[in-house]
């Protein structure tokens, strides 16, 4: 579980600009949007495009599954409900370094 | 690893917190070197000014509009025609032409709104057929107080075809460039965007925010939008004419590239106007491909996205293949302006297998730290602010083999007999897009390869040769 969770972390600071942006709120936004959608991608479910912030989220979150699958083999024979639980350690981790261990002096900033 | 005193720093310990070495294990919870702060007394920074920022990067760009620069003729000359974004009209209007108020003692004594109201109306009656103008003011006129929106308002209500912006940012408004970008970015969603209505040609339309067709890279990417279909209203600001950035609001999807210089008016257009911000990477093949599956997915035309992609990879894969061979373990500095330092290191590393071994900054802020200590390697060099002195020593410590950076480095590291390839400008670009990464590639292999620089070094003239001393050693 844990080399697991170590390969998606290690993608996305690797990967992904939506972790960093701007704000504290806009990285939570990015964080929680595009991991529940990336959830649903993964358990196979449709995912919500009925907003244009759905389709930002379905837009970072359909690249992200594409690569993790392609990166990942042992992500075709996990159950789940360790997926979801992955997903989970995931957001968590990506709360810690980008929002609340980050030394970011501007992160909190009321103005953009 | 903690962060790193240099050995030159000895005398400025402050520095300390602006140098950092990568250690394996390391992330940016436990060290992030401080940016966006004052430059320290003691340094030499590489450093622009804030004027600098908003004209030069960003507003200087615009193909129709008059750059009017109140101040001192310095002003205008040292941000005029360093950069080279040519316009698709092949007029390149905004490369040749800049004004300046030329203040001198005597109008700073006495005042410079006079002034500029003169020369803003013999600029408009020299060249007739240009409506739109952007009046910058500079450190003096900024003491003195000119009364810049009234002088203005005064032309304005006698020309009530012009249209002006105006950008009150003298170079000691903030520590480097990046309190421009800010300043202009936040002034024209506050007094432009919204004043006129785009006319809409697509059902997929965007802005494309933060590149300014450095030789040519908005053209080249507007090539792939033009055959997705996708509109793209604005971009911000390559290429641009004026008004299409009054049109910003009307777009569905903000696409940024430079999230440095405009990640601010991406942002209040999310806030005001609802319109998702999606950043990408434009500058490498993988990185290229992502972003316009990204895009592709957000306006459900991914087929379209998948077509594109392999004609490109076809087309141009085989030549970056070339140059990989060729570049594969070749040592890069990365000294530019922020932004370059976390686009590049990763897509020189895939694309190309180069090993990026310091990253120096200007004006980049935290964020650009995290950004770019994910993506680069352990055992790199990032450095914020980066002063000459530490130039001279970190390329002792890693011996790159090529270096991008702008061209007043550039000159420093030519008399090392150290290739460089301009980070900013370009040397044979454009460097964004699948054939602008061969482009790259090629004059980073041609960088590496060339026998002059090494011959530079060689003196004829044998042990009698006096030995030139940089003012370093």
């Amino acid at each position: 579980m844990s080399s697991k969770l170590d390969d998606l972390f290690g993608y996305v600071q690797e990967r992904c600009l939506w972790q960093f942006f701007s704000r504290t709120w806009d990285r939570q936004e990015n964080i929680d949007g595009i991991l529940a959608t990336a959830t649903d991608l993964l358990a196979g479910a449709a995912p919500k495009l009925d907003t244009p912030m759905d389709r930002l989220f379905y837009a970072d979150a359909t690249v992200m599954v594409a690569d993790f699958r392609k990166r990942f083999p042992w992500l075709a024979e996990t159950s789940p409900d360790e997926v979801r639980a992955l997903i989970a350690g995931l957001k968590a981790r990506l709360e810690e370094i980008a929002i609340t261990g980050s030394k970011n002096r501007e992160l909190s900033h009321q103005l953009y | 690893m903690p962060m790193v005193l240099l050995k030159c720093d000895q005398d400025i310990p402050e520095r300390e917190k602006h140098v950092y070495l990568k250690a394996p294990g390391e992330d940016t919870r436990e060290h992030l070197p401080l940016a966006n702060a004052a430059t320290i007394p003691g340094t030499l920074s590489e450093r622009g000014c804030a004027f600098c920022g908003a004209k030069l990067v960003i507003g200087g760009v615009l193909k129709d509009t008059i750059q009017m620069i109140h101040g001192p003729i310095g002003c205008a000359y040292d941000t005029w025609h360093t950069k080279r974004y040519p316009s698709d009209d092949g007029k390149h209007f905004q490369m040749k032409y800049v004004w300046s108020t030329d203040m001198k003692e005597s109008h700073i004594v006495f005042g410079g709104e006079k002034r500029l109201e003169k020369a803003m109306n013999e600029a408009f009656d020299e060249m007739p057929d240009i409506k739109r103008m952007i009046v910058y003011t500079t450190c003096p006129t900024a003491l003195i107080g000119d009364d810049i929106p009234a002088t203005v308002k005064r032309v304005t209500d006698k020309r009530p075809d012009v249209d002006v912006f105006i950008v009150e940012c003298p170079g000691f408004a903030g520590v480097s460039q990046s309190k421009g970008h800010h300043v202009l970015n936040i002034g024209w969603i506050d007094h432009k965007v919204g004043t006129i209505e785009p006319e809409i040609t697509s059902q997929y339309t965007m802005n494309f925010i933060g590149d300014y067709n450095i030789q040519g890279d908005t053209q080249l990417l507007q090539t792939y939008w033009d055959r997705l279909g996708i509109q793209v209203i604005s971009h911000f600001t390559g290429n641009a004419n004026y008004d299409d950035l009054r049109g910003m609001h009307r777009a569905q999807l903000n696409v940024v590239n430079c999230a440095r210089s405009a990640g601010y008016i991406a942002n209040e257009l999310k806030k005001r106007y609802g319109i998702p911000r999606l950043d990408i990477d434009s500058w490498g093949f993988n990185y290229m491909a992502e972003g316009i599956r990204k895009v592709c997915a957000f306006f459900g035309i991914e087929e379209k996205g998948e077509e594109l992609i392999a004609e490109e990879y076809a087309k141009w894969g085989p030549k970056l293949d070339w140059y990989k061979e060729r570049l594969k373990g070749t040592k890069m500095a990365i000294w530019t302006g922020g932004p370059r330092l976390w686009h590049w290191t990763k897509s020189v590393e895939d694309d190309l297998g180069m090993r990026v071994v310091a990253m120096s900054s200007k004006f980049g802020h935290e964020e650009d730290f995290e950004k770019v200590i994910a993506r680069g390697q352990d055992g790199t060099y990032y450095i914020d602010d980066g002063n000459e002195l530490e130039f001279f020593e970190i390329i002792e410590l890693i011996k790159p083999d090529v270096i991008f950076t702008g061209p007043r480095v550039g000159e420093l590291v030519k008399k090392l007999h150290i290739p460089y390839v301009n980070g900013h400008g370009y040397h044979n670009g454009p460097y964004m897009g699948f054939e602008g990464f061969v482009n790259l590639a090629r004059d980073a292999y041609n960088a590496v390869n060339n026998p002059l620089l090494s011959l530079a070094g060689v003196d004829i003239r044998g042990t009698g040769a006096v030995a030139y001393k940089e003012a370093a050693e």
